[in-house]
């Protein structure tokens, strides 16, 4: 219990690299890591259930086994917990029937209690004990049931079902986003590290000794936490649920999108899970520099309003285009940190179209909090960094507040200036057209002389730049609700009278505005973003 | 019987929990000029003279032990006494603690200045509170007297005793789950390295030591190193408390040199086998696997002997069986001890010591078919050395031992189901829904 200050030391690209023994065959592997990197460095995977790079070493699920040469001869380690020194010898089961034998073993021992419920267990698809029973098991069952079984579980949530066997609670509401199957749990203790070493809040335990352990949170007491969902990524198993998520959709039907949260400026790695043009859940992506691998709630849960209070796309670029060109005084175009690079390069090309009339205006009036060292930089407006990168303002609504009178036409893009409670925007009503470039029917929407609905970031491809100066890359999910929308850098760019067919003409375009980003094409950004060059962030 | 020195048994029955008697009877001799003008080098090379192996179980080499303890790292030496005797069979501990503490604390004075030690733990069983009501009257005793506390015995030397009560698990005999322990988490064993000796309790560099071990150190000091080493064997010295129970005319505790025939100990300590004839002896406790009659015959109470019998010495906890008794009912009781005692950290351990109980639970309510030893044996054989700490191979050995050794004794019980030969049931594949 106590070894819960020993994170694992995982490799980078500057890791010295030594010579290792895997089955007699000499290999080059990371050096300052654990066997177990070190061999997925190499290509070889070791099945683990209770190993997690983010969390730290507990070492008890017995699943990792190798064997290393030693002073005693051959003995079995666990691989996770066996740091790499030159020149040992490893055996995986590719050359050794012990290594072989002993994983098969402990896979057995870990169904012994375990309820395979897996026709309606939402894990199944995506479970560690399914991966690693096909990887290392696939043994025909020895147990029968007159041996009986030991669910794990409660004794207060315990119940005797039809064949006369003592059960575990199957839907234990531990908390008001998760439920928990007692009998699925595996011990892995996964959930309970998570929430004492990177939660910092240690709401979670095992409880009892032998087979009769569960988890459970201190008495009277519930799981509630802003990250308590990752316990339900780090669960090996299905014994911890999303509330939201159970019995919604089999993970295999699911197509997943790599995209960035923008509701931070951390930019968040995220997979976006859909089927039939539905989002059905948000999962954090492993971004080792940026969000590891956690997601708070509040981004996980966001999509549940993506499709929600939706701008449609009526009214026409052409009315837009003629309310602009009318214009007697200044116009303002104001932008929201959701906008992508793409979008600024567009608004930038638009603001150059309309020369000295046109003042760019940005930033949030979201209250900014403290980083929280997990997945969150606590900046509402995500693409900050990007703002500097393209030399716009990231932080000047109030002069815009405060000159509305200059001004005759306001084109609001992707930013609920009136919406989000500050009354000095309200001011923003005295500037007779108000054009509103937005996803959704919000307030600035509902208090535009013209507004016109566009895509999603969700839905959108483009960049975006951290506010640790990483340039990530948004992917789009084919989840818009009308295929009428169009990403606002289309219609920016319209509006400009030169208009982008595609996304990375306008990152080209974003390219001539920023030298950092000249030279980089999508596909040379990885999927874990790139650093850029000179912090301006 | 021969009669033997007695190193940490001689004051048995003589009133030694009084301070004055203890005295009287030579205690407290140790802590003078000759131990405090010694260096703790010296005092560790002394103790590794007297070839003295841990007595817990394990049997490592003391003074080995505490020359690993590192010097000068800036944060305390703590030396934790494990008190917490769970083993089936072994009762040796109580017996001392009850008997004789200010024995105990005077070889933590020893021990403490060979180590730099400013504080030391006893580790006590929680079911021992007369043991613990004795330690704590004799460390009142000896503050008051001044051999504990600040600058002891007018030297610079300070060192307290704190007495911990444990709460009656069995794996916190374990030394990293005794120290998980004692600074208040759960007794679980910890992932090793480091050892103790270099991180141990709140990180710092501590030594675990059985109580015996700490109670040897007053004579060993007193005498010469080379008469200790030479009572014993020649790659473990001294005598042993050994505790014999089972099916013997007197069970009890009785201390006799390392290497003493078997049944020596049975037929002249213990008085001999009743209520039948010799079957099995456990020679170290309920962990390690029996001999039979034939093997008891011809062993002798030391490490390397019984090593090489593929048991082991252990806490020299001698459980004699005779053959009125089935082994099966003795191992379904170990299995029903251990899978309760199990941790619940390790899977094979977690899953296994339950799952080869209720097998047992099978055997012996009369459920028993033909095969099911074979499965135990294969089931148990997935135990030997995967997980943290021994536990797990505290059962799985036993079930290997004993299904090998007395198969008879399982066939007798499988026999008892009529329908032992049929195959288990099986449940029927299922149709093709899913797939």
């Amino acid at each position: 219990m106590s070894n819960y200050y020993n994170m694992p030391k995982l490799p980078t690209e500057s890791s010295p690299k030594v010579e290792i023994f895997v089955d007699d065959k000499a290999v080059m592997v990371p050096g300052d890591t654990n066997l177990l990197e070190a061999l997925k460095a190499v290509g070889i995977e070791t099945p683990h259930v209770c190993y997690h790079p983010y969390l730290p070493v507990s070492g008890n699920c017995r699943q990792c086994l190798v064997e290393q040469e030693g002073p005693r001869g051959r003995m079995l380690v666990i691989a996770c917990y066996t740091p790499v020194a030159p020149g040992m010898k490893i055996y995986t089961p590719a050359s050794s029937a012990r290594v072989k034998n002993a994983r098969k073993a402990t896979q057995e021992f870990m169904l012994v209690n375990h309820p395979l419920d897996c026709p309606i267990c939402d894990k199944a698809g995506e479970c560690t004990l399914q991966e690693n029973y096909m990887e290392c098991g696939q043994n025909e069952g020895r147990l029968r049931p007159e041996y009986g079984k030991n669910y794990h579980g409660n004794p207060a949530h315990q119940f005797v079902d039809s064949k006369g066997q003592v059960r575990g609670g199957k839907h234990v509401d531990i908390g008001p986003r998760i439920l928990l199957d007692e009998e699925r749990c595996v011990q892995c203790d996964r959930c309970v590290r998570f929430m004492r070493s990177v939660a910092g809040d240690e709401q979670l335990q095992l409880a009892g000794r032998a087979d009769h352990t569960y988890i459970t949170t201190f008495p009277g007491e519930k799981l509630d936490h802003e990250y308590d969902l990752c316990v339900t990524d780090v669960c090996p198993t299905g014994a911890m649920t999303a509330k939201y998520f159970r019995f919604q959709k089999r993970v295999w039907l699911l197509s997943h999108t790599p995209t960035i949260s923008m509701d931070d400026s951390l930019g968040a790695n995220i997979w976006i899970d859909h089927a039939d043009g539905k989002i059905y859940r948000v999962m954090p992506r492993c971004n080792p520099e940026v969000n590891r691998s956690w997601l708070s709630n509040t981004s996980r849960m966001a999509f549940q309003n993506f499709n929600k209070n939706r701008l449609p796309a009526i009214g026409g670029i052409s009315v837009m285009k003629d309310a602009i060109a009318s214009a007697s005084g200044k116009i303002a175009l104001v932008a929201g940190g959701e906008c992508t690079i793409e979008d600024l390069a567009a608004l930038r090309m638009l603001k150059e179209t309309l020369g000295d009339r046109a003042e760019i205006f940005a930033g949030t009036l979201k209250v900014k909090s403290e980083p929280d060292g997990i997945a969150k930089s606590g900046d509402p407006m995500a693409n900050r960094a990007g703002f500097k990168l393209l030399g716009l303002p990231d932080d000047n609504l109030y002069d815009l507040a405060q000159h509305v009178s200059d001004y005759s036409v306001v084109v609001c893009v992707n930013n609920d200036i009136i919406g989000e409670g500050n009354k000095s925007m309200d001011a923003i009503e005295k500037i007779p057209t108000r054009i509103v470039l937005s996803a959704f029917n919000d307030e600035t929407a509902s208090k535009a002389t013209l507004a016109f609905g566009i895509k999603h970031w969700s839905e959108v491809q483009g960049t975006m730049v951290n506010s640790l100066n990483i340039l990530q890359k948004l992917n789009a999910a084919p989840t818009a609700p009308d295929a009428e929308l169009k990403p606002a850098y289309e219609v920016l760019s319209e509006l400009a009278g030169k208009p982008f067919t595609c996304a990375y003409d306008a990152f080209k375009k974003a390219a001539e505005y920023a030298p950092a980003l000249a030279g980089l094409a999508y596909d040379t950004i990885k999927s874990t973003g790139l650093h850029l060059e000179g912090g301006n962030a | 019987m021969a009669e033997c020195v007695k190193v940490c048994t001689e004051n048995f029955g003589k009133g030694a929990q009084d301070i004055e008697v203890y005295k009287k009877l030579g205690g407290y001799e140790n802590i003078s000029e000759r131990l405090f003008n010694m260096s703790q080098f010296e005092l560790i090379d002394y103790v590794q003279r007297t070839n003295l192996r841990g007595r817990g179980g394990a049997g490592f080499p003391t003074g080995m032990k505490w020359s690993f303890v590192p010097r000068g790292t800036g944060k305390p030496v703590y030396i934790v006494v494990n008190a917490d005797e769970g083993e089936g069979g072994t009762f040796k501990d109580h017996f001392l603690m009850l008997e004789d503490p200010h024995r105990l604390i005077e070889g933590l004075i020893i021990a403490a200045w060979a180590l730099g030690s400013r504080a030391a733990y006893i580790y006590c069983r929680g079911e021992f509170l007369p043991c613990i009501e004795s330690l704590n009257k004799a460390l009142n005793q000896a503050y008051a007297a001044g051999y504990l506390g600040e600058n002891i015995c007018g030297t610079k030397f300070s060192f307290d005793i704190f007495v911990h009560r444990g709460a009656g698990a069995y794996i916190c005999g374990e030394e990293t789950a005794l120290i998980n322990s004692l600074e208040g988490q759960k007794g679980q064993p910890r992932l090793k390295p480091p050892f103790p000796a270099v991180s141990g309790a709140w990180k710092s560099p501590t030594c675990v030591n059985n109580v015996e071990t700490i109670m040897a150190l007053p004579w060993i000091f007193k005498h010469d190193p080379s008469e200790y080493a030479k009572m014993g064997t020649p790659r473990a010295g001294g005598t042993k408390v050994f505790c014999i129970s089972g099916d013997v005319k007197n069970p009890g505790v009785y201390e006799a040199p390392l290497g003493t025939p078997m049944m020596t100990m049975i037929n002249e300590y213990a008085g001999g086998v009743v209520g039948g004839k010799l079957k099995a002896v456990l020679p170290g406790g309920s962990s390690c696997a029996p001999l039979t009659a034939e093997e008891a015959a011809v062993a002798t109470m030391d490490y390397e002997c019984l090593a090489s019998m593929k048991t082991m010495f252990g806490s020299g906890a001698i459980i004699v069986i005779n053959d009125t008794h089935n082994m099966v009912d003795l191992l379904n009781v170990l299995g029903n001890f251990y899978s309760h005692e199990s941790c619940g950290q390790c899977t094979p351990c977690r899953e296994g010591t339950g799952l080869l109980h209720r097998m047992l639970n099978q055997i012996v309510a009369g459920n028993g078919h033909d095969g099911d030893v074979e499965l135990m044996q294969s089931l148990a054989g997935g135990f030997g050395g995967v997980t943290i700490c021994p536990l797990s191979i505290s059962l799985g050995g036993p079930v290997g031992a004993y299904s090998a050794k007395f198969r008879a004794d399982f066939d007798e019980y499988i026999a008892k189901n009529p329908d032992h030969a049929k195959p288990r049931v099986q449940e029927t594949a299922r149709p093709g829904i899913f797939w």
